[in-house]
């Protein structure tokens, strides 16, 4: 038995360490803002991209919603509710996580050894290295939108629902970290990490609509191998209440044993890095 | 010639040594094209015509896509601005090769290799798919629909590497790029959707730029779905967007390579 003051002294200094952590993406994400502002052209551009390509898709999801009702038994604004949250996954993951398009430089060079050397989990630099701070401002807003649709174009979502959905929704974000620890873990090993996080993305967009259009064996990829599903739209089909203890549990489950296999195939990859450049 | 030919060869064995990227590269077009193809049936379910376009005629669309993405949208000119921010440009200047040809050419062997692995995807998923490919009408359409994708894939060719000679002066190529090269071309060119499914106010300000002529108004010809007039206006239009950017290109190439510093040389 720990007595119950060394019990507090331990969570005490564990909040700390993951305070100090916070601290420190803060100032990661505050330079990588440094940067991108430099080329403030660049990233109007950029904004500008994001925003059309969000618009336009909205508004033919609308467009061909109006005018065919249901799709897969679901109304027009549901299927949006599908588009936005895959929005809200895809841009938190790829806002938090954008450090990997930068890793392999790191690997490739032998610069990863400096990072080794910090008192920073070994994992921090590859995925929280650098965030997008483009994404970083569309989310809020993105967010605000989203809570307006659901209140405004959905029947009142319940409570439990709506935390379930929070919490689904944290999890898919547990997902896209183990995924991405996965591929920093590949590139490593390999060198090669861009394809893979692409092809990944695009495995993700398969998700911009209900994955119930799907036939059955795609679905069953889409859960257990590339688990899209788990990371958009079972948090949609929560919110709505459509969703059986039997896929809460197992996406809890799939969650956890995504991180647990990613954490150790990181250990296993940083066990054979080699310092490639030196 | 030769040295044109040498060129294909050390395109093709560029792609050969880089195989995993390519295969990548052709399962992340496979993916884009069974997403679309199961969500326009999946819309479509038992219904024959949604917003003027019948079943048969929207699969076709999206196989045409597949298809013109291999033709007109594949391209390795998008290349060259790395060269010349990198300053790797310095030792193509130094060969005896015509800048626009040696691109070309490099565009067209990436298309032969698309297309040849576009067709095969195309047949995979039309036997699993299985319904009947609408073809053109008559001969003239489809003579009209060769003229606008030669056109098309001209016009593609100029508009990249204008894109790429933009290089010379900004950092910022690759955000450039990304707007007008892939959000603006993929999305106002078609390659999603049919555009005119879209809002009539949205749809006419699309018209107004050059994306619909790469990929929407040739499968709208080869649909069937444009008449003979517009057809000629269509090709008209095409043609003096590729006047405009094959001028633009030019210029800016020359101007460009006058002040080039080979930075990174």
């Amino acid at each position: 038995m720990v007595p119950l003051a060394d019990k507090r002294k331990l969570t005490s200094q564990f909040v700390r360490s993951k305070i100090r952590l916070v601290k420190i993406w803060l100032m990661f994400a505050s330079r990588a803002a440094q940067s991108q502002l430099l080329t403030s052209w660049s990233g109007v551009l950029f904004l500008f991209g994001k925003l059309v390509r969000f618009f336009l898709y909205f508004v033919f999801l609308f467009t061909i919603m109006s005018s065919t009702k249901t799709l897969v038994g679901y109304n027009r604004e549901q299927v949006v509710i599908f588009y936005l949250i895959f929005n809200l996954v895809e841009i938190t993951s790829q806002c938090l996580f954008r450090g990997v398009y930068q890793f392999r430089s790191l690997v490739v060079s032998g610069d990863f050894d400096f990072e080794l050397l910090r008192p920073l989990p070994s994992f921090f630099r590859p995925l929280f290295g650098w965030t997008d701070i483009l994404d970083l401002i569309t989310l809020p807003p993105l967010w605000a939108y989203f809570f307006w649709f659901i209140s405004n174009n959905l029947p009142p979502v319940v409570l439990s629902n709506l935390i379930l959905f929070l919490l689904l929704f944290g999890n898919s974000i547990l997902i896209a970290f183990s995924f991405h620890l996965f591929f920093s873990s590949v590139s490593i090993l390999t060198t090669q990490i861009d394809p893979l996080v692409w092809t990944y993305r695009d495995l993700t967009t398969m998700a911009r609509f209900p994955t119930d259009i799907y036939q059955k064996t795609i679905q069953l990829i889409l859960t257990f191998i590339v688990p899209v599903v788990v990371l958009i739209t079972i948090p949609a089909k929560a919110l709505f209440g459509l969703l059986s203890w039997r896929w809460i549990v197992l996406s809890f489950l799939l969650g956890i044993v995504f991180l647990r296999f990613s954490v150790s195939f990181w250990q296993y990859s940083l066990k054979r890095y080699s310092s490639a450049s030196s | 010639m030769s040295k044109y030919l040498q060129i294909i060869r050390i395109t093709f064995q560029e792609y050969f040594e880089y195989r995993l990227n390519f295969v990548m590269w052709r399962f992340r077009n496979l993916i884009s094209f069974l997403t679309l193809i199961i969500f326009w049936l999946a819309i479509y379910g038992e219904k024959d015509k949604i917003l003027d376009y019948q079943r048969s005629q929207l699969l076709t669309y999206v196989i045409g896509v597949a298809f013109l993405r291999g033709i007109v949208l594949a391209s390795r000119s998008v290349d060259l601005a790395g060269q010349i921010r990198s300053g790797e440009l310095t030792k193509l200047l130094l060969q005896p090769l015509k800048i626009f040809n040696f691109w070309f050419i490099r565009d067209l062997t990436d298309k032969a290799l698309n297309i040849f692995f576009a067709t095969i995807e195309i047949i995979i998923v039309s036997k699993i798919v299985n319904f009947s490919l609408v073809l053109p009408k008559n001969s003239t359409d489809f003579v009209i629909f060769v003229v606008l994708v030669i056109l098309s894939t001209l016009l593609y060719f100029y508009l990249s590497f204008f894109i790429s000679v933009l290089a010379f002066w900004t950092e910022d190529v690759w955000a450039t790029r990304w707007l007008l090269g892939i959000v603006l071309l993929e999305l106002f060119a078609g390659a999603y959707f049919p555009i005119d499914i879209l809002p009539s106010w949205l749809v006419r300000i699309i018209y107004w730029t050059p994306f619909p002529y790469l990929v929407f108004f040739p499968l709208k010809i080869w649909l069937g779905q444009a008449s003979i007039n517009m057809s000629i206006k269509i090709i008209l239009i095409s043609f003096c967007w590729l006047i405009f950017f094959f001028v633009l290109a030019s210029v800016l190439w020359k101007k460009g390579v006058k002040n080039y510093g080979a930075f990174g040389g």
